[in-house]
């Protein structure tokens, strides 16, 4: 039994170990051999679990495996699935060509969605660079149907999400392939190179006059599970490239973008940080020491797999600051070659004019946060044609958001310092509380008196109902005799920009404000116009500091002050029109409908599991096994309320994705009618910022956005939209179906 | 006891931020650790006397699978050009934010 632990140990140990790798398994299988009868179960799921965690290890086990199998047939049967093992000679070739076949079949299924096909297609087309050469010699025929047969599928495919996931617009220099189209090239590649490639390390080479003398096991027959609506299928991807041979220094070839190796180091490497990506320094350390690092330009593709990750669509698999911080532990240890992450940021600069949107926000937060690791030292003049153009082009826009960052990091000062003159206009201005009611030429503005009454009140710790006390004093500009007004502007106007003011020292200040004067905000910002008018007089006071709106737009969401409809309707609104396309105002959008849907989900599990529990009681009342009153049953009352309060969040949330999508139809139609008018291109670049922001809602919350598709369409999505609002709805609706 | 205090800290969504540079405002701090996650509170360690800021605070988080988040990568990178240290905290109570400054 002590010797078990050996295993896992061993098959560790060897990993790292410099001694032959043959010679390391040959003594390994001989302690497991002599432990087989047994710890079978305990070996088996010891190698289970090393062949999961560590895939790329892969052929070191199938050979272990290999090996006892030659020695004890018994053992071998029960490892499968894994293609290696044929050529181990564990498993008989046309009994994994017959698991293949039935994977393949799954594509000539009716009626279900094309990621089920994909995903076993995908998974035979994954284990061939292993396995090629060994079907194409010993099955030749029968893989060339198999071929066939996947290349039809291959050419019939829907490709219609592909525009959605790509980073760029462009094909141009690189093109942005989907996944299962790359994956099918570079296997048409190995095939044509008679299935020899150079990445894969095959062990069991050294035994082949063993392990051919071995008795070979036939799987039994696997048929994949039919289809239900509960599976979750993987969805597909475009393969991010930024680099080729030409990018690269002569010595090291970086492989072809269809070569089998460039996916075999490519799915190591993500491999690698899907395993460590919880120790960035571990990762780090795991990537730099790549198997074959000594025959490939190692960092440059550790970069192109890292932002392929970052810039992944519709949302990056890790946390941004995952690939951030990991990328600071590449430089440390690697502070020589690392300069090629400089290379790949003026790269990625000069491809922004095809850049998407959501990719260039990422780029810019990971940009700024890079440089505040490295005392934001750029050499900003490379970029000075920037400050040249129009600031809404890609270029300075990029510059002025990553300044914006950065600044958010640091002081303004600081920022100011760090960049040329030239860049001066890109700089953000000086964040500061702007209070009307005592600048120069104030005396005219209704509501001062009151202002400075409440200034002096809050000052000398007055309560909320004081204030309001004071407030009454003040008119509301939209009473007539007919209709009481919504609400009271200028009450709003003079309260909240007060209690902003005194607050404005910090973060905490202003919550605390909030948090003493909860009652009066409520009370004045009842209807949805107060409230939006309540987020105006906000950005009055804040428009020079961004994040200080995101943040107290969210502390108002979060204390129930504002709903999330006002503050959609508010980022629409004419008055931030001047803000639109900044990352601020998109950032408080989604953090905006992220809160809606984890507050429907929340409802929504509460509701169910009460449900539930009372389903469950009543059951075992009905049984006659349980009379006790238990206090955690919900009545039925109470699961009804629970119920109807989810109805309710559910359809503020329906309405949440009606605003947004409708004020969308009515910005952009507003432009296109515009620009015909005037006989001009629609395609600017505040065009592009939009469009491509519409895009990026409907894509992050395609879930959410198709339970609602009937009403929505049914609504906004009418035939006389304009066509090219209409295709990106026509297009976003194909690849949810 | 110090047992209950191992599993105050099992538990916490809280961090302690030290070696701040004096200079460095709440701002920041929400910057870089927002990254991470949705924050709750920041409490500031201020000098006893002075009432200013003096190089730590106490970060709170909603869950504590985003304090996780801050401790695996904000811990030891750079803020105001200062490598920052963050630890489990068993939660902030009143008083605790003032240091010897």
């Amino acid at each position: 039994m002590q010797r078990l632990p050996l295993c896992a140990e061993a098959c560790e140990e060897e990993l790292a170990s410099t001694s032959s790798l043959e010679s390391n398994l040959e003594g390994l299988a001989s302690v497991l051999e002599a432990d087989l009868p047994n710890y079978k179960t305990k070996i088996i799921r010891i190698l289970c679990e090393c062949v999961v965690k560590l895939p790329e290890k892969q052929a070191v086990y199938t050979t272990l495996v290999g090996l006892l199998n030659s020695k004890n047939y018994n053992f071998g049967g029960e490892v499968r699935f894994l293609a290696d093992l044929v050529n181990c000679r564990v498993i008989v070739a046309g009994s994994l060509l017959a698991l293949f076949d039935n994977f393949v079949e799954v594509t000539l299924e009716d009626n279900i969605p094309q990621v089920r096909s994909d995903w076993y297609v995908y998974a035979v087309l994954a284990s061939l660079p292993w396995v090629g050469r060994e079907l194409y010699e010993k099955k030749e025929l029968e893989f060339q149907k198999l071929l066939v047969t996947i290349d039809n599928y291959i050419s019939k495919r829907q490709k219609i999400h592909v525009p959605a996931l790509q980073v760029w617009l462009s094909d141009q220099p690189h093109p942005q392939e989907e996944y299962l189209d790359c994956l099918w090239a570079q296997i048409k590649n190995v095939r044509s190179n008679k299935w020899l490639e150079k990445q894969v390390s095959r062990p069991y080479m050294a035994f082949d006059s063993v392990l051919c003398e071995a008795l070979q096991h036939t799987l039994p027959q696997i048929i994949p599970p039919s289809h239900n609506e509960e599976i979750m299928y993987p969805l597909p991807t475009v393969i991010f490239r930024m680099f080729d041979y030409t990018d690269v220094p002569e010595e090291l070839a970086i492989p072809g973008s269809h070569a089998i190796e460039r996916y075999l180091i490519e799915e190591h490497l993500s491999h690698i940080i899907n395993t460590f990506h919880l120790e960035r320094k571990d990762c780090a350390a795991a990537l730099l020491s790549f198997t074959t690092k000594n025959k490939i330009p190692l960092d440059y593709m550790i970069t192109e797999v890292m932002f392929g990750h970052l810039f992944r669509l519709p949302t990056s698999p890790y946390l941004e600051i995952m690939i951030g911080s990991t990328l600071i532990e590449l430089c440390k240890l690697q502070p020589k070659s690392m300069p090629q992450l400089a290379q790949a940021t003026e790269m990625l600069y000069e491809r922004l004019d095809t850049m998407k949107t959501p990719c260039i926000e990422r780029f810019a937060n990971w940009f700024a946060y890079h440089l505040s690791n490295f005392q934001f030292r750029w050499s900003w003049e490379d970029w000075s044609e920037c400050t040249q153009v129009n600031p809404l082009m890609p270029k300075p826009k990029f510059v002025s958001e990553v300044l914006h960052k950065c600044l958010r990091l640091s002081y303004h000062q600081r920022i100011k310092d760090s960049v040329p003159e030239s860049f001066q206009d890109l700089v953000p201005v000086k964040p500061q509380a702007n209070y009307k009611y005592e600048e120069e030429g104030s005396a005219q503005l209704p509501g001062l008196m009151t202002a400075h009454q409440l200034l002096e009140a809050i000052r000398s710790k007055c309560t909320p109902e004081e204030t309001l006390v004071l407030l009454k004093e003040v008119p509301n500009p939209l009473a007539d005799d007919t209709d009481e007004p919504s609400h009271h502007p200028l009450r709003i106007d003079v309260f909240v920009s007060t209690l902003l003011h005194l607050g404005s020292k910090s973060f905490s200040h202003s919550f605390a404000a909030i948090a003493k004067f909860h009652y009066v905000l409520k009370t004045l910002a009842e209807s949805e116009e107060g409230q939006i008018c309540l987020l105006k007089t906000m950005y009055e006071v804040w428009s020079t500091h961004p994040q200080m709106m995101v943040v107290l737009t969210d502390k108002l969401l979060k204390t129930q002050i504002v709903d999330c409809s006002a503050v959609a309707n508010w980022l629409f609104s004419a008055d931030m029109a001047a803000d639109f396309t900044k990352n601020y105002v998109w950032e408080i959008m989604h953090s905006t409908i992220h809160k809606m849907s984890k507050h429907v989900e929340k409802l929504q599990k509460e509701a169910e599991e009460a449900r539930d529990l009372l389903d469950a009681h009543k059951k075992k009342i009905a049984d006659g096994l349980d009379y006790d009153d238990d206090d955690d049953v919900p009545t039925e009352e109470m699961v009804e309320r629970m119920e109807e309060r989810l109805e309710l969040v559910q359809n503020q949330q329906k309405r949440l994705f009606l605003i947004i999508f409708q004020r969308f139809i009515i910005i952009l139609t507003d432009h296109l009618a515009r620009c015909e008018s005037e006989s001009m291109d629609y395609q600017t670049p505040w065009y592009k910022w939009v469009i491509e922001r519409l895009q990026e809602v409907f894509l992050a919350h395609h879930g959410l956005v198709f339970r609602y598709i009937n009403t929505l369409e049914s609504l906004l999505f009418t035939s006389d939209i304009d066509i090219h609002i209409l295709e990106e709805i026509i297009e976003y609706h194909r690849q949810g179906s | 006891s110090r047992s209950e205090q191992e599993r105050q800290l099992l538990e916490s969504s809280t961090l302690y931020v030290g070696n701040l540079s004096f200079y460095t405002t709440e701002e920041q701090i929400h910057e870089l650790f927002g990254r991470c996650g949705d924050i709750k509170r920041i409490v500031m360690g201020l000098d006893k006397v002075r009432k200013t800021p003096c190089g730590f605070c106490f970060m709170e988080y909603y869950t504590r699978a985003d304090a996780e988040m801050a401790l695996r990568y904000v811990n030891g990178t750079r803020l105001d050009d200062r490598i920052v240290r963050t630890d489990w905290d068993v939660g902030f109570k009143e008083g605790r934010q003032y240091g010897r400054g």
